[in-house]
């Protein structure tokens, strides 16, 4: 990996955040650097892609918000995983690693 | 897109104000935070902040991204294109005026033609299944035939032949057949005191099944109807009973004399059928074929008079069921040779029956206007080209002198695909509001245009309303209109260069769209003449037909129609009395000069054509057989025609008189080419009859029938001579006025008359010969009347892109022809300079365009009369009309040009 952090993959965005929500309800600064320190770096999040991805994922039925005051009492909309988000979170991962398995053994091939 | 975000989609636009601030706080909380992480590693609230930023994007970004992600974004931008469109049209009310009526010229003119187009072409009988319909014959040969038929393809049946194959033919559900020609009836209800006249259509009693139709009220004709021992019955039409009977419910049920014959009228068919065949004054009745008065034609197995129409079983291919029915025909012919004229033997192989889609019915009017249909929808999509090129040429125009406007834009940073959208978004709605406005044009025009077309018809069956087709033509022509002639005005003000723009609008002498405005120019300029010199073509062949010699007078003549005598119960021994009473009682009319009587009337639409046979040569079977009918005293002196020898037939000619004729130059000269017709004799039938008729008078030829070709060979013959011993044949029903002031005035002191001799005596029009005469031409007047408007909105709109494209020209090189006239130029230069440019459009376009008309009149060339394809003089004219008009339109700016100030014009910058 390059040194300086890279953009995610394509589409990979909505099934990290809903990862990272799995854990517990986060606003969306704590999403983000929940996402980057648990890739040790290797990714870093933006500002828009990050909350476009939350407007998509709550019109999906995914997760849901509310308003709640953080550890440092400052108000802050929380997101959090529903029922849905909780089975689609489990569905992707699947294929996510059937696909990650494939190419593997793509690359591996040669 | 999902219900659920459809539904949030939903919310949020009617939250906006409140979403907008969650969005602000929590994007200023992600910041803080984000920022706070700094400070702690030791940077400056400032310094962290713009740290922030530039790792994750700026706040404004991101809001905007977040934003129009969303589907009610995009429906919130369009909407804000809308108005900013609507705007931007009514900031500037002299350009939308001109592209509004632009359009919808252009969009009115194609959806009226298209209407006429859908109602006539396109729409099938308004009855269940029209696609299982199939017609026995492929053309429209009409009425009463005898023998083979022509090219071998029978249209026309004999009673016999239509039951034998009725019998025989079993994939048909129905079979029917009806009488090719409607029948005028006269009508009294019990009570009334005159016949009324009425149109009628024979039908076999089947007719009504073989549509599968329901009747409004009672019931319709069943075959056990149709039998010579069956109570006469008659069913009447919706559109009858509605306007002539105020949908009283008492007239089904009840009884009406037809043609002196007492009718039960059982039922109303539904409203909007129209019978068999779309044509102006369809049947008001329907009535069994066992009822038609003249029995010869049902009880002859050798005349030949009725179309036949049937409905094809489910699962039944057209293609076997017409080889087998061509099996049928000749098994028929040849079990029946003996009804077929020995001269027509050796035609009976070739005879066949073409099965052809039935859908439309018999298609009378389908064929007749297919033609001048087609030369219309030619003439309004030329017409289009012209308003789009028109359109086009504004919104380039329009889209110049818009550049610093979107150069602003564009530096501003506003997404190219944005602004074309914008522009595009103005566009269509210019184009749906034209639209719109077009089919109100349509709807008014497609009135005009039905009228025009069926000059003299009391009812056509064809609705002017747009339907659901016509809508849709509209709106998809509109669209189509406004896309293709936005996107690329759109384009190319999206291309501008903000540099360029912002550095010096307004400087340049000439650019890329300039060059297509001028092209966009002399495109209308060539469609324009040719749309000029064929509405030259065909007006002046019109007005050619209108005012040649017929061979009798049409000013202050006056037709009257009245019902057959023998369908008014007369028999042939009371004629001679009821004639000598008209004689007598017609002239006693104040303002009536003379009058006459004949079997038929010039150009009333009747024609009797019969072999003669010469005293003294053999038979001639060569060419068509000549006209004849039966005319008494003062005919010709009446309608005009002139006597060229001998005497006209008068009061001496009676039955028991020698028998005589009068006859036309056509005739003598075909008959008697090297003698004198005078004292000849001839007769009709066969040989044995050759001396019936001595040859007293030759008349001037007259046109009785084809108005473009030359007359007929016509012999006229006394009322009441029938050769010895015969049943006399022809009785009169057309009278003859001349009268002194206008004829029309006439018409209640005629009808009046007439009732008074005898109430069933109907009259069934009254015309005067001059218009009798405009009827022969209503689908050339159609076709002259619309090419001459297409021409003139052709000419109108060709000037206004002309004056436009130089206005605007003008307006841009202010500047620069301020500097020529400082520089010493004089207004000559300056008018020249401008009106030059306009020429060289104008004489371009006329040299693209003649040629083209050219080519295009070879293909009219059938249908003018007396004019050739290239009339020196309607081109000169044509030609002459549109640069006068274009000089006019380019010499407003150009005069505008030469009043400009310099020093006003320099200091502008």
């Amino acid at each position: 990996m390059a040194d300086k952090p890279s953009d995610l993959v394509q589409g990979t965005l909505d099934m990290l955040i809903l990862k990272t929500l799995a854990l517990e309800p986060m606003h969306g600064y704590g999403i983000a650097v929940r996402i980057e320190q648990m890739s040790k770096g290797v990714f870093r999040v933006n500002a828009g892609s990050l909350f476009m991805a939350f407007q998509r994922l709550q019109r999906d039925g995914l997760i849901r918000s509310e308003w709640k005051a953080t550890e440092n009492s400052r108000r802050a909309k929380y997101y959090a995983l529903t029922e849905q988000g909780r089975k689609r979170l489990n569905s992707e991962t699947r294929e996510w690693g059937r696909q990650v398995a494939a190419i593997a053994r793509i690359l591996e091939a040669s | 897109m999902s219900l659920r975000s459809i539904a949030s989609g939903l919310r949020s636009l009617f939250r906006k104000e409140q979403i907008t601030q969650e969005l602000d706080e929590e994007l200023n909380g992600f910041l803080e935070m984000a920022a706070e992480e700094k400070i702690k590693e030791g940077m400056s609230h400032k310094e962290a902040l713009r740290t922030v930023r530039l790792e994750r994007g700026t706040l404004e970004i991101t809001k905007e991204a977040v934003r129009s992600a969303t589907w009610e974004s995009f429906a919130e931008t369009c909407w804000q294109d809308i108005r900013f469109g609507l705007r931007t049209l009514r900031k500037s009310p002299a350009f939308t005026a001109v592209a509004l009526l632009t359009l919808a010229l252009g969009i009115g003119a194609n959806t009226a033609i298209f209407t006429l187009i859908h109602a006539v072409m396109l729409k099938a009988l308004p009855v269940p299944n029209p696609s299982q319909l199939y017609r026995l014959g492929d053309n429209n040969n009409c009425c009463v035939m005898v023998g083979t038929q022509n090219d071998g393809s029978f249209v026309l049946y004999s009673y016999s032949l239509y039951e034998y194959l009725h019998d025989h033919t079993p994939e048909f559900a129905e079979l029917a057949a009806f009488k090719s020609s409607l029948a005028d009836l006269s009508v009294r209800r019990p009570g009334d005191s005159t016949a009324e006249p009425y149109k009628g259509e024979f039908v076999s009693g089947n007719y009504f099944n073989l549509f599968a139709i329901r009747a409004s009220v009672g019931r319709l004709l069943a075959p056990r109807d149709d039998s010579s021992n069956a109570p006469r019955v008659a069913v009447m039409s919706y559109r009858t009973w509605q306007q002539r009977f105020l949908l009283d419910p008492s007239v089904v049920g009840s009884t009406m004399n037809v043609d002196g014959v007492s009718y039960t009228i059982t039922g109303v068919a539904p409203p909007r059928f129209y019978g068999d065949t779309l044509r102006s004054d369809p049947p008001d009745f329907w009535l069994p074929l066992s009822a038609e008065p003249e029995k010869w034609l049902l009880h002859n197995v050798d005349v030949e008079w009725l179309y036949v129409l049937g409905r094809l079983k489910p699962g039944f291919a057209p293609e076997p069921v017409q080889a087998q029915l061509t099996v049928e025909l000749q098994q028929w012919l040849s079990s029946h040779r003996e009804v077929i004229p020995q001269r027509d033997w050796k035609d009976i192989p070739r005879q066949h029956i073409r099965l052809t889609p039935g859908a439309r019915g018999v298609e009378q009017m389908q064929t007749d206007y297919a033609l001048g249909l087609r030369l219309l929808v030619t003439l309004s999509a030329l017409l289009l080209l012209i308003a789009c090129a028109n359109i086009a040429n504004l919104l380039l125009a329009r889209g110049s002198a818009n550049r610093s406007q979107t150069a602003v834009r564009l530096a501003l940073g506003a997404p190219r695909s944005r602004l074309i959208r914008q522009m595009l978004t103005e566009s269509v709605l210019l184009a749906l509001a034209g639209g719109a406005a077009g089919l109100y044009l349509a709807y008014a025009g497609t009135h005009a245009v039905l009228r025009l077309a069926f000059r003299g018809a009391h009812y056509i069956p064809i609705d002017a309303r747009p339907s659901a087709p016509v809508l849709g033509f509209a709106i998809g022509l509109s669209l189509a209109t406004g896309i293709v002639f936005g996107i690329a005005p759109a384009w190319m003000a999206s291309l501008s260069d903000p540099i360029d723009a912002l550095r010096g609008a307004g400087r340049s002498t000439g650019d890329r769209s300039s060059v297509v405005q001028k092209s966009l120019i002399i495109v209308q300029v060539a469609f324009s003449i040719v749309l000029l010199i064929g509405a030259g073509l065909v007006t002046q062949s019109l007005r050619n037909l209108e005012d040649q010699n017929f061979g009798f007078v049409t000013d202050g003549r006056l037709m009257v129609s009245i019902i057959n005598p023998g369908l008014a119960g007369y028999t042939e021994d009371q004629l001679g009395a009821l004639y000598q009473r008209l004689e007598e009682v017609l002239p006693q009319i104040p303002g009536v000069l003379n009058a006459s009587l004949s079997t038929y009337s010039p150009l009333e639409g009747s024609n009797w054509n019969e072999r003669v046979y010469i005293d003294g040569k053999p038979p001639d079977y060569s060419g068509t057989a000549p006209s004849w009918l039966r005319v008494g005293p003062h005919y010709f002196e009446t309608i005009g025609t002139r006597l060229l020898q001998g005497r006209t037939i008068d009061e001496r000619d009676t039955p028991a008189a020698q028998h005589v004729a009068v006859v036309n130059e056509t005739f003598a000269r075909k008959f008697f080419p090297n003698e004198n017709a005078i004292g000849q004799h001839f007769g009709m039938e066969d040989v044995g009859h050759s001396g019936d008729y001595k040859i007293v008078g030759i008349v001037e030829d007259a046109k009785y029938q084809d108005t473009r070709g030359p007359a007929y060979a016509t012999f006229f013959l006394p009322l009441l001579q029938a050769p010895p011993g015969e049943q006399l044949r022809g009785w009169a029903a057309a009278i003859q006025l001349h009268v002194a002031g206008k004829p029309e005035n006439l018409e209640p002191a005629v009808r009046k008359a007439i009732a008074e001799i005898d109430p069933n005596l109907a009259v069934l029009k009254v015309l005067s010969f001059g218009e009798q005469v405009a009827r022969n031409f209503n689908q050339e007047r159609l076709i002259a009347r619309l090419t001459d408007l297409f021409g003139v909105l052709a000419l109108i709109l060709a000037c206004v892109g002309l004056y436009g494209v130089t206005a605007y020209a003008v307006a841009r090189r202010t500047n620069e022809i301020g500097v020529r006239m400082a520089l010493g130029a004089d207004r000559r230069n300056v008018l020249g300079l401008v009106l030059r440019a306009a020429l060289a459009q104008l004489g371009l376009g006329l040299a693209i365009g003649i040629p083209a008309a050219l080519a295009g009149g070879r293909v009219l060339v059938n249908q003018l009369y007396g004019v050739k394809s290239y009339d020196p003089m309607i081109i000169g004219f044509a030609a002459a009309v549109l640069a006068a008009c274009a000089v006019l339109a380019a010499s407003v700016p150009a005069r505008r040009a030469t009043r400009v100030d310099p020093i006003v014009a320099l200091r502008y910058e």
